[in-house]
C-alpha cells in the first residue's frame, strides 16, 4: 500500500508533528521519524520548525544541510515549513509589526535554505504585514499561507480581509484549512478524558454528547443535572465542536485560495471512520473542486493519550482518505 | 484546556538524578534536569512562574539558578529572556544553592511551572498552562 499516494491531483504527505510525543519524549529521533515516514509510503513531509529544528529560530547552515541530506537519504520532499506568530513572547506587550515581519522573513529564509517552497504561518501576522510579505514571496519563489484553525473560521472578521488579500496574490498567498474547523463531536479520547480526568459519570458523558448532537444549547445543558466535571465537559464540547454541525460551505469558500490542507484527526478506531470530523463529506468536496495539492495527515491524539500507536492511527486515516478519494 | 497536559510528564521525565555540586572540596548545592513540557519549544520569557519543592518543602526562589543554552539566570530574570529559546530536546539544569547538598538516597522532587502559550491569542488572550511533575530522584 502506498500511503502517500492519494488520488490523482491530490497527494498525501505527513506532518512530522504527528510523531510529537515520540520525538519530545526522545523515543524517536528526527531521522527515525523520517525513516518511518518513508516506510509508510509517504513521499513528502511537513516540518514544525519550533519543534524539531535545533537552534530555532536561527538554525545553523550546518544543521540545515544535515536536514536536507536526511530528506535526500530517505527520498522525501520538503513540502511545508510550519511557522508560528509567537505574539506573546514578551511579558508586557504583544509583538510589534517590525518583529512580526522579521520573524516571518527569517522563517521564509530558513525554509528556502532547507528546500521548502511553502511556509505556513498564522492569522496573527495581520493583513497589513501579510501584504508586505508578498514581494518577498515573489523574490524567493515561495508561497506564504495562513492556517485557519479552530476557533477561527471564515466568518471571523480578520479572515474576510486575509482571504481577499490571498485572492489577489497570483497564488503566492493562500490558506491552509485545518480540519479542526469542521470537528462536530467528541472523539474517543475526549470522552475518556471527561470520565477519567474530569470525573464525569460515563452515562452522563454519553448523554451530554448525544444531547449536543441533538441540538440542545449550552445553557440548557449547563442547567441540567450534571456534576462539575460534566459541566467542564459541556463547556469543552461547545468550545471545540460548536453547535455540532460542520459548516461544509466553509470548505467550498476556502478552496479557491487553498494551497495545502491539514487533515487533522484525534482518533481512528479499527472501523477506519473519523467519527469526529465529517471526512466522508469533506474529502469528496475537496476532490470535486479540482484541488491540486497536498493533504497532510495530522494526528493530534498525542495531546490526550501519548500511548497510542501513532503509526497505526496514521495508517487508518490514510486508508480512509484514499477510500474517500476513490484510490 | 487539559488537552495539552499529557506532556507534563516530560518535565522531570529525563531519567536523570540529583547531582551534588562542588566548588573545590565544598558541596555548595545540588542540581537536576528539566525539559519543557510541550510538543514544541518556547522562549524563556513565556515562563510566568517556576516553583521547586524538595521533600515537601518549597525551595526559596532566590536559591535557584536556571541554566540553559550555556547561560545561567535567576527565576526572576526569566520574564526578560525573550531571545532565549528552550528547545524541547534540551535539558535545562536547575541548580539549588544548599550548603552540603542533599543526602544520598531518594528525594521527592516536584516542579510546578506556569507558562504562556505565545501563539494562542486567537481572540485577545493567551492560553496559560499550569504544568507539574513530581518524582523521586536519587541523590548521589
Amino acid at each position: 500500500m502506498d500511503m502517500g499516494k492519494g488520488g490523482g491531483d491530490i497527494k498525501l504527505c505527513l506532518t512530522l508533528y504527528s510523531f510529537s510525543w515520540e520525538y519530545a519524549s526522545r523515543k524517536l529521533s528526527l531521522e527515525e521519524i523520517l525513516r518511518k515516514a518513508k516506510e509508510m509510503g509517504y513521499s513528502g513531509i511537513e516540518l514544525v520548525a519550533s519543534q524539531m529544528v535545533p537552534g530555532y529560530p536561527y538554525p545553523t547552515e550546518e544543521w540545515m544541510g544535515y536536514f536536507s541530506g536526511l530528506l535526500e537519504k530517505y527520498g522525501l520532499e520538503p513540502i511545508c515549513y510550519s511557522a508560528y506568530i509567537d505574539m506573546g513572547i514578551h511579558s508586557d506587550r504583544d509583538l510589534c509589526e517590525e518583529e512580526i515581519f522579521n520573524f516571518t522573513l527569517n522563517d521564509m529564509i530558513c525554509a528556502k535554505r532547507m528546500g521548502f517552497a511553502l511556509v505556513r504561518t498564522q492569522h496573527a501576522i495581520s493583513p497589513a504585514i501579510y501584504k508586505k510579505m508578498l514581494p518577498y514571496c515573489k523574490k524567493l519563489g515561495m508561497i506564504l499561507a495562513i492556517e485557519m484553525h479552530h476557533p477561527h473560521n471564515p466568518e471571523v472578521p480578520v479572515w474576510k480581509e486575509l482571504l481577499s488579500i490571498m485572492g489577489e496574490s497570483d497564488g503566492y498567498l493562500g490558506v491552509v484549512p485545518d480540519f479542526s474547523i469542521f470537528a462536530e463531536k467528541p472523539h474517543a479520547f475526549h470522552i475518556t478524558q471527561a470520565i477519567e480526568d474530569f470525573g464525569g459519570r460515563p452515562e452522563k458523558v454519553a448523554e451530554i454528547a448525544r444531547r449536543h448532537q441533538d441540538g440542545a444549547d449550552e445553557d440548557t445543558l449547563l442547567a441540567g443535572d450534571y456534576n462539575d466535571g460534566e459541566k467542564t465537559f459541556i463547556k469543552d464540547v461547545f468550545h471545540t465542536y460548536g453547535n455540532g454541525k460542520a459548516n461544509l460551505g466553509w470548505m467550498r469558500e476556502l478552496l479557491p485560495v487553498t494551497v495545502y490542507i491539514h487533515g487533522k484527526f484525534w482518533y481512528m478506531g479499527d472501523d477506519e471512520v473519523d467519527h469526529t470530523t465529517p471526512c466522508d463529506k469533506l474529502i469528496p468536496i475537496i476532490k470535486e473542486s479540482g484541488y491540486k495539492g497536498y493533504i497532510a495527515s495530522e494526528y493530534e491524539g498525542h495531546h490526550f493519550n501519548p500511548d497510542t500507536d501513532t503509526q497505526e492511527q496514521l495508517g487508518r486515516w490514510v486508508r480512509m482518505t484514499n477510500r474517500l478519494l476513490g484510490v | 484546556m487539559a488537552a495539552f497536559q499529557s506532556y507534563n510528564k516530560l518535565l522531570l521525565g529525563g531519567g536523570g538524578n540529583i547531582a551534588n555540586i562542588k566548588a573545590g572540596d565544598a558541596v555548595i548545592g545540588y542540581e537536576f534536569g528539566v525539559y519543557y513540557p510541550s510538543y514544541r519549544g518556547t522562549f524563556l520569557s513565556c515562563i510566568e512562574s517556576f516553583a521547586v519543592y524538595v521533600d515537601g518543602g518549597r525551595v526559596p526562589d532566590g536559591d535557584i539558578i536556571f541554566k540553559l543554552n550555556g547561560k545561567e539566570c535567576l527565576l526572576s530574570q526569566l520574564p526578560e529572556l525573550y531571545l532565549e529559546y528552550w528547545f524541547i530536546l534540551d535539558e535545562a539544569r536547575i541548580f539549588v544553592l544548599k550548603d552540603g547538598g542533599l543526602q544520598g538516597g531518594g528525594h521527592d522532587v516536584r516542579v510546578e511551572m506556569r507558562h504562556r502559550i505565545p501563539y494562542t491569542g486567537y481572540f485577545g488572550s493567551y492560553m496559560v498552562l499550569d504544568s507539574a511533575d513530581e518524582r523521586v530522584l536519587a541523590a548521589g
